[in-house]
């Protein structure tokens, strides 16, 4: 059972942190060895999850999503409405997308997601968040100067376009859609998807015609 | 709580690192941290309590150390809150091991475990929602010293209800072992009412917001 008392919380930081080695990496490793040593993990499960989230697990699995969206009206509606129901389609519903919300880029509209309270992220959808998310400068940045933002990941936004971002502060997920490039109509669904980066997702990268290649 | 970890629109974080390279963990010890908060979160425990412990890292650590490392130390410091170590142990090392230690998870293992922590937050309340998509509402000025997730810099402000999502968990509440759910809301600000000095007319700032948030 959980205490639910911020008083004992602090007072364990107080205690471990002069208890236990400063650098990150050896603090994380007498962890796992205190854990391992427990019964609470062995290293074929730590490795397990890591080949997981490294090869299976990641924004392909999003693209192929997006690939789907961009071929099949029907497939995006579905996702416009019920993304969670949508993804589930691939076996793709699970860590943190239970409520997963799809947001369309248009000519006129360019959507961002950050979430300033933690690090929140549709884990089973897109895989780790990278490490820029996760930090204070854009969780910061991304609600108060989302365009100065948007500019530092080479997205230069006519001041026409509306720009909303999404404060990933419940249990709702965000997924963009980013636009389909011009010219890819002969496109194979496999080749859509190899246009779709991890960013445009989240929405710090817009035009995706540059990875055409010639 | 108004922590170190309610960072939206600080000023003075600096530039964002874009060319950081593209991979899922970037050393070995972010893949422990990873799968230590996978596998050995106490059934039962909120997620809103596992924040609220996360926020009250010491905020020089906050800032500084790196993300998988806090979380390592939170998801230690949340087993020994449980009971699923004792705090003696850890100190002089002398472990106790379980009776009985989970079985070791195969691919297929972590793959399912992904899918089922796919978990809804939604519930059934009998009370109808108070507001409607395009009602507008005024946040609170929230003095709590436990867990919420209304930001600092949405506090006192104007929005206009956006969607409805029906009832979900209540954080704040939540995180005091008091489960209970809430009708929460998308609400839209536009950045002019977050942020005077902004010369943009269209930037909007969406935020998922429960009822307890509004000023009647």
């Amino acid at each position: 059972m959980s205490s639910h008392d911020p008083d004992k919380v602090k007072d364990l930081y107080h205690t471990l942190h002069s208890h236990l080695p400063s650098e990150p990496a050896l603090r994380v490793k007498t962890i796992e060895n205190l854990l391992v040593e427990k019964g609470y993990l062995d290293q074929q499960t730590i490795d397990n999850w890591i080949e997981v989230y490294s090869e299976d697990i990641g924004p392909k699995r999003g693209a192929q999503v997006i690939a789907r969206a961009w071929l099949d009206q029907e497939f995006k509606q579905r996702l416009l409405t019920d993304a969670s129901e949508a993804i589930d389609d691939y076996g793709f519903l699970g860590k943190a997308t239970a409520h997963l919300k799809a947001l369309e880029n248009t000519d006129s509209v360019h959507n961002l997601v950050v979430c300033t309270l933690c690090s929140c992220y549709p884990f089973s959808l897109l895989g780790m968040a990278p490490n820029w998310y996760k930090t204070a400068a854009y969780r910061s940045r991304a609600v108060r100067e989302p365009r100065a933002v948007l500019k530092e990941f080479g997205v230069d936004l006519d001041d026409q376009v509306e720009v909303r971002v999404y404060d990933s502060t419940a249990e709702l997920r965000y997924l963009v859609i980013p636009q389909r490039p011009l010219g890819t109509e002969d496109y194979s669904q496999q080749q859509l998807a190899g246009l779709v980066t991890r960013n445009s997702m989240i929405g710090t990268d817009r035009d995706l015609a540059k990875n055409m290649g010639g | 709580m108004d922590g170190i970890h309610d960072l939206g629109g600080k000023q003075g974080y600096g530039k964002i690192d874009v060319d950081e390279a593209e991979q899922a963990f970037h050393a070995r010890y972010e893949g422990v941290g990873w799968t230590i908060n996978q596998t050995t979160r106490a059934p039962g425990m909120s997620i809103d309590w596992w924040r609220h412990i996360r926020e009250l890292t010491p905020p020089v650590d906050y800032l500084t150390r790196p993300y998988f490392d806090q979380w390592a130390m939170t998801q230690l410091i949340a087993m020994i809150d449980t009971g699923q170590l004792n705090l003696d142990e850890v100190l002089s090392g002398d472990i106790t091991p379980l009776h009985a230690s989970p079985p070791g998870m195969s691919i297929a293992d972590v793959h399912r475990a992904t899918q089922k922590a796919g978990v809804r937050f939604d519930r059934d309340v009998e009370q109808s929602p108070k507001f409607s998509v395009g009602d507008q509402i005024t946040t609170r000025c929230y003095s709590v010293s436990g867990h919420t997730r209304l930001p600092g810099y949405a506090q006192g402000k104007i929005g206009i209800i956006h969607e409805r999502h029906g009832a979900h968990l209540f954080p704040d509440a939540c995180a005091q072992g008091d489960e209970r759910a809430e009708h929460l809301y998308s609400v839209k600000f536009n950045s002019q009412t977050l942020w005077p000095e902004d010369k943009q007319t269209n930037n909007w700032i969406y935020i998922d917001l429960w009822e307890s948030y509004f000023v009647d």
